[in-house]
């Protein structure tokens, strides 16, 4: 820049910014000082100024305008050379012929020379992926896909990049059939369809215990084959998924939806949720359910067509918080002709087909589509298992919703709100810093990898150990629960069950320590997850672990239960925290709670919802505390209840007789005592049984026995009734 | 090691023989990457060559890997490259508009606010072209700005130019080009 230009510069950069003409003129005055040729220069400047910016940014938006077409056009390019041509070569596989064309990719049968001549499939993915995230994220799951061999899995074997830059993968070249076109044409019955959909759930479980979730299970991945003239289904696909999954966390987020995931119907709500993030196992487990109830009713639980155009949020929604119809009721909403079909491609009737849809058939089918992950089958093999257990017309471990179950999935949804705000601020998250995160990611990707494998290998443990209590082999299902790891972390609705089973068997054959692990295991799962909160899981704890004679635990254990309930008071968590005689500490710990209690029974008077239940435990307490009159009086008033619960009565005997012979009354306490003594030695002489709410849970009864023990040991009757005899 | 990463570490020695091979790579890369950005794009959405820019950078490169003097022979390279592929696509609209007619455009009896954006894009183009003969220093900056979509602040730091030098530049050029374009078809 010649000095003149510096100097023009610098003149007119100063007097743009000086917006009074007045002095504006002074400083051109001044700066220019007589040199009229630079006075001139910079007047023209100033002069063509406003139209100079004007026209640049005409400019900028002209060069905007351009860019957005030039970029369509090489698009269009790319797109028009992309159909690569058969007899052409990607990579080291020469295309034979097009197989299918998918929504995100075209498949071509291809040969590959070397190492060893074979026909493989080639899948070469859509525009619109990153190329190099994508590969990458295969590359970073190889070894895990490496590790699968199974017979219904088609193996994928290498992934590169074309020369126009797409991403392929090539895999196990299978000649099949959809399985639900398999099924339909060859008129397959459910045991059929159930039988074949058994080996794909253990396909499912075998990758799943190497670590791979294959996060894209739906019809058009699962062909079936003949086999000596039998039906061999066969997974594909495995590892694409997760490498192509970038394309819902670019900026294109929404058209990419639309774009690429052609099957939202059997998207597990939480992968629709947040984009692919959090999914593990159970997430497949969900396809599954989502597959098995095509394959039975001949729809998705959702129709694909109204999510698809519903839009996002919509879409999000619906997977989220409306509950599918049972598959049996699916089945009874199609029209005439289309339930004539159905029911013939079924080999059946319709009213066949809907009996035996009814039932069992429902809740395995509704157990694999549980909205919270938590609540679905453990494993694929679980629900493989229970499909296996209504074929053999044993009793499955799904269930009909509860209405406590009912309860808890509203409050669910209110929490699902938290749930979608927090997906927003992820998303804003990740479009801040897609390239940062990616790279996260894929570095982490083999620590969650072996994280993913060692919670696939517990809840197979736990499917297992559910297996021996349903058949009763309690001790078996003990020795697993051993080898499980992640229990406290991992709260789940069968992992809780399992426990709670082995528990009990522990503690009704007084097998204290056995009984306390699990308990406590589970208060813990209890203490994480609110939802599922059972006060009997403490009362049982609580009287396993007085009989463990282990004082510090149980005082912990105290102090949780009632930390736990602070806001919310139960009976039955005061009635297990007196089992022993309290220290002032713990008299003032537990205030609170008994006053809240004895008010709540106050106002509620004495209406039927009081039962002998609420009042024992104001006798313990007032006991506990040394007001032995008070407590005399509560158990009078809880004995003379009308509806009487034997676990109770024993219990308020006992009671009673120490708060009488503390009071010096010896002779009715020693009856009173007799009469509770009586109650529960008939109870533990046939051994003791889970029992119920009305006769006493086993709970209740090794709790009275506690007491009774108690009061054994205070009331000297021999001495006492020498002493009114002499 | 990428390729890209090898040229830029020439580019960095100062082989000025590595720009030449820069500018094809950053030109494919560039390509690429708007189809990719145009397949999840709806069609006639703007979109920034900025930010097109930045992400070739970081695609090609990573970030933290490079100096900002290898950064800066990037910019140069991604802003030229961008400025070929629209200009070359510019002229073949301009041309196919005027059924095939080679010659150069007249732009005499065009308002020159009024042009359109094709028109618009060559005008500056050929100003540029002018202002590079003329001031070399100053026509990068406004390739950088211009083509490259680089804010004055990201001038400064790749060209290793104080943001006052860069301001004062830019509003010099912006007004320079402009009377030029003015006097060459006034």
């Amino acid at each position: 820049m010649s000095m003149e230009s510096q100097l023009e510069a610098a003149v007119c950069f100063v007097a743009v910014n000086v917006s009074d003409p007045a002095l504006r003129t002074q400083f051109l005055d001044e700066a220019c000082a007589g040199d009229t040729r630079l006075r001139a220069a910079v007047d023209a400047m100033l002069l063509a100024h406003a139209d100079a910016e004007r026209f640049f940014e005409h400019g900028r938006a002209a060069v905007n305008a351009q860019a957005a077409a030039v970029i369509h056009e090489a698009y269009i390019d790319i797109e028009e050379m992309a159909d690569e041509q058969i007899g052409s070569r990607v990579g080291r596989y020469k295309l034979l012929q097009k197989i299918g064309e998918g929504g995100c990719g075209t498949v071509y049968m291809a040969e590959q020379e070397e190492p060893v001549r074979r026909q493989v499939a080639l899948k070469v993915i859509k525009l619109g992926m990153d190329t190099k995230s994508v590969i990458a994220r295969f590359e970073a799951e190889r070894q895990a896909l490496a590790m699968m061999d199974h017979p219904n899995i088609a193996r994928v074997l290498d992934a590169g990049a074309t020369e126009t830059g797409r991403p392929f993968f090539v895999m196990e070249l299978v000649r099949g059939t959809r399985i639900t076109k398999y099924c339909d044409e060859n008129n397959l019955d459910n045991t059929q369809r159930l039988e074949l959909f058994i080996q794909i759930c253990r396909a499912i479980q075998h990758a799943h215990q190497k670590g791979v979730i294959h996060r894209d299970i739906k019809p058009s991945n699962i062909l079936v084959t003949l086999h000596d003239g039998l039906p061999v289904p066969k997974v594909i696909d495995f590892g694409i998924a997760k490498a192509t999954e970038g394309r819902l966390t670019d900026n294109t987020m929404f058209t990419a939806v639309e774009q690429f995931v052609g099957t939202p119907a059997y998207m597990s709500p939480e992968q629709a949720e947040i984009t692919g993030l959090d999914v593990d196992t159970r997430s497949d487990i969900y396809s599954l359910g989502v597959l098995l109830y095509e394959l039975l009713t001949g729809r998705t639980p959702f129709d694909s067509k109204t999510l698809t155009h519903s839009g996002l949020d919509e879409m999000r929604r619906t997977l989220r918080e409306d509950e599918p119809q049972l598959p049996s009721t699916m089945i009874t909403l199609l029209r005439r002709t289309e339930l004539m079909l159905t029911a013939s491609q079924r080999h059946a009737e319709p009213p066949k087909l809907i009996s035996e849809l009814k039932g069992d058939l429902d809740w395995i089918v509704m157990k694999a589509l549980e909205k919270d992950r938590n609540r679905r089958y453990e494993t694929a093999n679980g629900l493989a298992m229970d499909i296996q257990r209504y074929l053999e017309s044993e009793p499955v471990m799904a269930r009909p919703p509860s209405r406590v179950y009912r309860l808890q999935k509203l409050v669910r949804r209110n929490k699902m709100v938290f749930v979608a705000a927090g997906a927003v601020a992820l998303a804003l998250m990740i479009g801040l810093g897609t390239s940062t995160w990616l790279f996260i990611r894929e570095r982490a990707t083999s620590q969650r990898e072996m994280l993913l494998r060692a919670q696939a290998e517990d809840r197979a443990k736990i499917t297992q150990a559910l297996m021996f209590v349903s058949q009763d082999k309690y001790d078996d299902a003990d020795a697993v629960l051993d080898k499980v790891r992640s229990f406290p972390n991992n709260p789940t609705l069968d992992g809780a069950a399992v426990l709670r089973s082995v528990g009990e068997w522990m503690g009704v054959h007084a097998r204290w320590p056995q009984a306390v692990e699990r308990f406590s295991t589970l208060i813990k799962i209890d203490t994480l997850d609110n939802a599922y909160v059972v006060t009997s899981d403490y009362q049982a704890c609580g009287a396993v672990l007085a009989e463990a004679a282990s004082p510090e635990q149980y005082e912990q254990f105290c102090r949780t239960a009632v930390g736990n309930f602070s806001a919310a008071p139960r009976t039955g968590i005061l009635t297990t925290c007196l089992q022993f005689p309290l220290k002032k500490i713990q008299i003032e710990a537990l205030k609170p709670m008994e006053a809240n209690l004895e008010s709540q029974y106050y106002t509620s008077g004495s209406t039927n919802r009081i039962t002998q239940w609420n009042l024992m435990p104001f006798g313990l307490w007032q006991y506990r505390c040394g007001d032995f009159a008070a407590s005399a009086d509560w158990c009078r008033q809880g004995l003379a209840q009308k509806y009487k619960y034997p676990a109770c009565v024993a219990t308020l005997h006992v009671i009673l007789a120490m708060a009488c012979y503390q009071s010096g009354q010896t002779s009715e306490a020693c009856s009173e005592l007799e009469l509770g003594r009586q109650l529960i030695e008939a109870r533990f002489q046939n051994g003791l049984i889970h029992g119920s709410a009305g006769a006493g849970y086993w709970y209740d009864w090794i709790f009275a026995r506690h007491l009774l023990r108690e009061a054994t040991a205070l009331i000297d009757c021999n001495s006492a009734q020498s002493g009114i005899k002499g | 090691m990428s390729n890209i990463t090898l040229v830029l570490e020439s580019v960095g020695r100062g082989e000025s023989k590595a720009t030449e091979e820069l500018f094809p790579l950053v030109y494919e890369e560039l390509r690429r990457m708007a189809a990719v950005r145009m397949a999840g794009e709806s069609a006639g959405h703007t979109l920034q060559p900025t930010a097109l820019v930045h992400e070739a950078w970081l695609q090609l490169v990573g970030d933290g890997e490079q100096t900002w003097k290898s950064q800066g022979h990037f910019f140069g390279a991604a802003a030229e490259a961008m400025r070929r592929i629209l200009i070359i696509n510019a002229r073949r609209k301009s041309t196919l508009k005027r059924g095939g007619d080679q010659k150069r455009i007249d732009i005499g009896d065009l308002e020159i606010t009024s042009a359109t954006p094709d028109e618009h894009v060559l005008l500056i183009n050929e100003a540029l072209e002018w202002l590079e003969k003329e001031d070399p220093e100053n026509a990068r900056i406004v390739s950088l700005k211009f083509f490259g979509g680089l804010t004055n602040e990201e001038v400064a730091e790749t060209t290793g130019v104080s943001l006052r030098t860069v301001n004062r530049q830019w509003l010099y050029a912006k007004i320079k080009l402009f009377q030029w374009i003015r006097e060459q078809n006034g």
